[in-house]
C-alpha cells in the first residue's frame, strides 16, 4: 500500500532524510520513532505530498506520488500534530468543504455516523473556536476520514489529548488498521507503539537505524538479553542522544 | 528590587535591538530597513536637520492672536479633541481593564516573586517611559515638518514627553479609580451614565459660557488673524478657559516658541504630572486579576495574528449563513475555496449589501440629476470620487482583501494534502478577494457611468450608447484585472512567506520598508503586465473605430485586452501552481 524507496530530503546543505526505504501493507501500523530532529515529521510530510522530496520514490496504493500527486492524494489522509481547522467554518461546514474537495457525493450519509462515532454530532453548528482541544482533534479526524482513505499518516497523534481522548485515538487507529488501512504514525510515546503499532521504524539523523516488527527490532537490540523494554531498545538504537 | 526589574527591561531592550540588527544579515530585512530608513530620512529627518528654520510661531500657551498662531491653534484644537476622547475612554472603559498591563512572562516571574505592588507599578511606569521616550522622538520628527510652530526639536521632544507621560499616568489612574469604584459596588452602567452626564454637562456649560461671553464673530471679510483673535478670546475667557486649562498646561511646553516661554510653561506642566504620579501611587487597587486576563487575551490575539488570522485577532468568530449552497460533487473544487473564504469574510461584504449599494447609487445619482444646478454640479464630484475609488480598489485593494493564500498560510500543510493541482488551489484561494474587489469596482463603475451621463461637457463624446458600452466593457474587464492584481501578492507569499507574515504581525523600520517594497512591487508588476494589453487595446480601438464607431471599437478593444490579460492569467496560474506544488513552509523559518 505504501512503498518508499531511497527517499531523500534536503534543506540546503542539511539532509533531513537520507536514503529511506520501507513498505507498509494494508492493516499494518508503522510507528516512526527517533530523537528530536531525526526526520520523522519531514518523512511524513514527504509521504503525504506536502513537501517535495529531493530524491527517491513514494508509491501510495500503486500510484507514484511524484508522477500523479492528485490520484495519490485521493487515497491518503494526513493528520498533523495540531488540528489545523478553518476558524470560520462550523463542524458541518468543514465536512461540506472537504466533501467538495474530495468529491464525496454521499457525504451527508457518511458524515452523520462519523460525527456520532466521534461524539461531536451535537457540535455540528459550532465553530472551532468554541470547541475544546479534543473536539478539534475529533473534527480534524472526521474531515480526514470522510473520503475513506486507504493510507493514513498521523504526526504525534496524542498531542494535547486527555486520557479518554488518548484511549479513543488508539482505538480509532486500531479500528482503521483492522479495516484495511495502511497507517504510519510518528510519536515519542513508546507505549503508543507497543499498544498500537505492528511495525516500528527507528530514525536517527534522517537515517534508518532499524525497521521491522516490534519483536524483530527488540531482538535486534536486546543483545541476547530477555525482557528488554522498548525504552531500552530505543536508547540503545539511537545511542541515547540526539546527535 | 527595582534594579533587577530595570535589568530585565534594559537587557530585553538590548537583546531586541541586537536581534534586530542581526536580522539585517538576511537580505530581505536589510533591504526593508534601507527602504524604511530612506523613507524616514527624506520625509521627516531631512527636514529637521537640513531645512533652515521657518518663521517663528506664536506662543500658544496664552493663544496669542496672529496669523502665525493658526497652526498652533489648529494643533491645540486637534490635541484637545484627542485628549478629551482619550480621557473619556479611560473613564468609560470596562472595569476589567487593568491600569497596568503585564506580559504573560512578567506575570509568571514577577507576581509570585517577593516584589511589592508599588515596585511593580514603578516597574511598569519605568517600562512605559521607554515607549514614551521613543514616541516623543518620533513625534518630534513628525511635527518637525511644521517648523512654523516655533521652538526647536528639543523643546518639542520634551513637550511631547510631558504630554504623553501625563496622558499615560491619567489613563492608569483612571483605570485604578474605576476598578476601586467597581469593587465598592458602583455598577458599570451607573458609572458610565455618571461620566457621560458629566461630560455632557461640561460641554453644555462651556457652550453656554461661549454664548454669553464670546465676542461677535468676525465678518466674512475677516483676516486669518481676526479669526485667531476670535478663537483666542473665546478659549481664554470665562468658563472655557478654566475647562481647557489642564490641556493648556500640558501642551504649554510643547507649544513654547522659545526657551524662556518653555521654562515658564514647564513648571506648571511638571506639577500636574507630579500630581498624576501621586494619584497613581496612592491608588490602592488590585490589578493582578485584570492583568492576567488581559495578558492571556493579548497572547491569544497575537497568536491569531501571527497565524495570519487578522479577523479573529479583532474579536471572536461567529458562525455565518453560507453564501451559497455547496453541493458535495459535480462542481469545480475551486468554488469550495470561494465558499470557504466568503464565510471568513466580514459579514457586511454580502451580495445583498452590494445590491443595496447599487440601488442607492442609482437612486442618488438620479436625485442629483433632477435637481437644481448645484445638485447637478455634485455629479462631477461623484464621478471623480468613483474614478478615484476605482483606481484605489484596483491598485491597493489586493493589499487589503487578503482572503486568499495569505490568510491560509498556516493551513498550507492541509491544503497540500488535497487531491488538487497546485493551480486549482491558487485559483480557488484568489476567487474570494477577486469577487469582493470586482463587486466594489462594479459599484464604482456604475456610479461613474450614471454620474457622467448628463454632464454637458461629455454630451458630445459620451452618448448613452457609448457610455453603456464603456461601462459594460469595464465591468467585463474588472474580474480578470482583479485576479491579475491578486496574483502578485500571492506570488510574493509563495516566494517570501515569512515576509508575508512579518509585515502583518511585527513593527520596526525594516518591516515598514518591506511593506513599502511590497506595494511598490505590486504597482510596477501590474503596470508591466497591463502595458501589452493597453497597447493592443489602443491599437484595436483605433483600427476598429473607422468601421465600427465608438461603441463597437470599444468592444473590440475590450476583447483584445481580455485576450492578453487572460493569457497572462493563464501563465501566472501555471507558474503559481508549480510554485505551490514546491512550496515548503518548513524551509522558510519565520524570523
Amino acid at each position: 500500500m505504501i512503498e518508499v524507496l531511497a527517499l531523500n530530503k534536503r534543506y540546503g546543505d542539511f539532509t533531513a532524510v537520507r536514503e529511506l526505504s520501507f513498505a507498509v501493507q494494508p492493516g499494518e501500523v508503522l510507528g516512526l520513532v527517533g530523537p528530536n530532529g531525526a526526520g520523522k515529521t519531514t518523512t511524513l510530510r514527504c509521504l503525504a505530498g506536502i513537501i517535495p522530496a529531493n530524491g527517491g520514490t513514494v508509491t501510495i496504493g500503486g500510484v507514484n506520488l511524484a508522477q500523479d500527486p492528485v490520484a495519490a492524494k485521493r487515497l491518503l489522509a494526513f493528520f498533523p500534530d495540531e488540528p489545523r481547522l478553518f476558524d470560520y467554518l462550523t463542524v458541518r461546514q468543514h465536512l461540506a468543504f472537504v466533501a467538495r474537495i474530495y468529491g464525496v457525493t454521499d457525504h451527508e450519509a457518511l458524515a452523520g455516523p462519523l460525527l456520532e462515532e466521534l461524539e461531536i454530532a451535537d457540535k455540528a453548528d459550532q465553530l472551532p473556536g468554541e470547541l475544546s482541544r479534543g473536539m478539534k482533534q475529533k473534527l480534524a479526524i472526521a474531515c480526514g476520514l470522510l473520503h475513506s482513505p486507504r493510507v493514513i499518516f498521523f504526526d504525534e497523534p496524542l498531542t494535547g489529548l486527555d486520557p479518554l481522548g488518548i484511549r479513543r485515538m488508539k482505538d480509532s487507529i486500531r479500528q482503521r488498521a483492522a479495516g484495511g488501512a495502511a497507517i504510519v504514525l510518528s510519536s515519542h510515546l513508546l507505549h503508543l507503539l507497543e499498544e498500537v503499532c505492528s511495525h516500528v521504524l527507528i530514525l536517527k539523523q534522517g537515517t534508518k537505524i532499524a525497521h521491522g516488527t516490534l519483536a524483530d527490532v527488540s531482538a535486534q537490540f536486546a543483545n541476547g538479553e530477555s525482557g528488554v523494554s522498548l525504552e531500552e531498545v530505543f536508547i540503545r538504537a539511537t545511542g541515547g542522544s540526539e546527535s | 528590587m527595582i534594579q533587577a526589574l530595570l535589568y530585565l527591561r534594559l537587557t530585553s531592550l538590548k537583546n531586541h535591538l541586537v536581534s534586530t540588527v542581526r536580522r539585517m544579515r538576511h537580505p530581505r530585512y536589510l533591504v526593508g530597513a534601507i527602504a524604511g530608513a530612506a523613507y524616514f530620512w527624506f520625509f521627516f529627518l531631512r527636514r529637521v536637520f537640513l531645512v533652515s528654520p521657518g518663521p517663528t510661531g506664536a506662543g500658544v500657551p496664552a493663544l496669542d492672536a496672529g496669523a502665525a498662531a493658526i497652526p498652533a491653534l489648529m494643533l491645540f484644537g486637534m490635541f484637545t479633541l484627542f485628549a478629551l476622547f482619550r480621557l473619556g475612554a479611560a473613564w468609560l472603559a470596562p472595569s476589567d481593564r487593568p491600569g497596568v498591563a503585564f506580559t504573560e512572562a512578567e506575570i509568571a516571574f514577577l507576581f509570585p516573586a517577593p516584589v511589592s505592588r508599588r515596585t511593580l507599578i514603578h516597574f511598569k511606569l519605568l517600562s512605559s517611559q521607554l515607549t514614551i521616550l521613543l514616541s516623543s522622538v518620533l513625534l518630534t520628527f513628525l511635527t518637525g515638518r511644521g517648523r512654523f510652530l516655533g521652538g526647536n526639536p528639543l523643546i518639542h521632544a520634551v513637550g511631547w514627553w510631558v504630554i504623553l507621560s501625563t496622558l499615560n499616568l491619567h489613563t492608569i489612574g483612571a483605570a485604578f479609580t474605576v476598578t476601586r469604584l467597581t469593587e465598592g459596588g458602583l455598577s458599570k452602567a451607573r458609572r458610565q451614565a455618571v461620566v457621560t452626564g458629566l461630560i455632557l454637562l461640561l460641554i453644555a456649560a462651556a457652550g453656554y459660557a461661549v454664548w454669553i461671553t464670546a465676542p461677535a464673530f468676525p465678518d466674512e471679510e475677516g483676516s486669518p488673524a481676526a479669526l485667531v483673535q476670535y478663537a483666542a478670546s473665546v478659549t481664554n475667557t470665562g468658563l472655557l478657559h478654566w475647562l481647557l486649562l489642564p490641556i493648556k498646561v500640558v501642551m504649554g511646553p510643547f507649544l513654547a516658541p522659545d526657551w524662556r516661554e518653555f521654562f515658564l510653561a514647564l513648571g506648571p506642566a511638571l506639577l500636574l504630572l507630579a500630581a498624576h504620579y501621586v494619584w497613581v501611587l496612592r491608588s490602592e487597587t488590585s490589578f493582578e486579576e485584570a492583568s492576567i486576563a488581559q495578558a492571556e487575551k493579548r497572547s491569544r490575539l497575537l497568536a491569531a495574528a501571527r497565524a495570519g488570522n487578522f479577523r479573529l485577532a479583532r474579536g471572536p468568530a461567529r458562525a455565518r449563513r453560507e453564501p451559497f449552497v455547496l453541493s458535495p460533487a459535480g462542481g469545480r473544487p475551486e468554488l469550495a475555496f470561494l465558499w470557504k473564504n466568503l464565510l471568513a469574510s466580514p459579514a457586511f461584504l454580502s451580495s445583498r449589501n452590494f445590491l443595496i449599494g447599487a440601488v442607492l447609487i442609482a437612486a442618488g445619482t438620479n436625485w442629483l440629476q433632477h435637481g437644481d444646478e448645484g445638485r447637478r454640479a455634485a455629479l462631477a464630484a461623484v464621478a471623480g470620487m468613483a474614478l478615484f475609488a476605482s483606481i484605489y480598489i484596483l491598485l491597493l485593494g489586493p493589499q487589503l482583501a487578503r482572503q486568499d493564500l495569505r490568510g491560509d498560510l498556516t493551513h498550507a500543510d492541509i491544503l497540500k494534502t488535497y487531491p488538487l493541482q497546485g493551480w486549482q488551489v491558487m485559483l480557488g484561494e484568489m476567487l474570494t478577494p477577486m469577487a469582493i474587489l470586482t463587486a466594489l469596482l462594479w459599484l464604482a463603475i456604475l456610479a461613474a457611468a450614471l454620474a457622467l451621463g448628463p454632464m454637458p461637457r461629455f454630451a458630445g463624446g459620451l452618448s448613452p450608447g457609448v457610455r453603456s458600452t464603456v461601462a459594460l466593457c469595464l465591468a467585463v474587464i474588472a474580474p480578470p484585472l482583479c485576479l491579475l492584481q491578486l496574483m502578485i501578492p500571492n506570488a510574493a507569499t509563495l516566494l517570501f512567506p515569512s515576509w508575508a507574515q512579518t509585515t502583518r504581525t511585527r513593527g520596526g523600520i525594516d518591516v515598514m520598508g518591506q511593506r513599502m517594497i511590497f506595494v511598490a512591487g505590486q504597482l510596477v508588476v501590474i503596470l508591466a503586465a497591463l502595458l501589452p494589453a493597453a497597447v493592443l487595446g489602443v491599437l484595436l480601438w483605433f483600427a476598429a473605430h473607422w468601421v465600427l464607431g465608438g461603441a463597437g471599437s470599444t468592444a473590440v478593444a475590450t476583447a483584445g485586452v481580455l485576450g492578453v490579460v487572460g493569457l497572462e492569467i493563464g501563465l501566472g496560474l501555471w507558474w503559481l501552481g508549480r510554485r505551490f506544488d514546491k512550496f515548503d513552509l518548513s524551509g522558510e523559518t519565520v524570523k
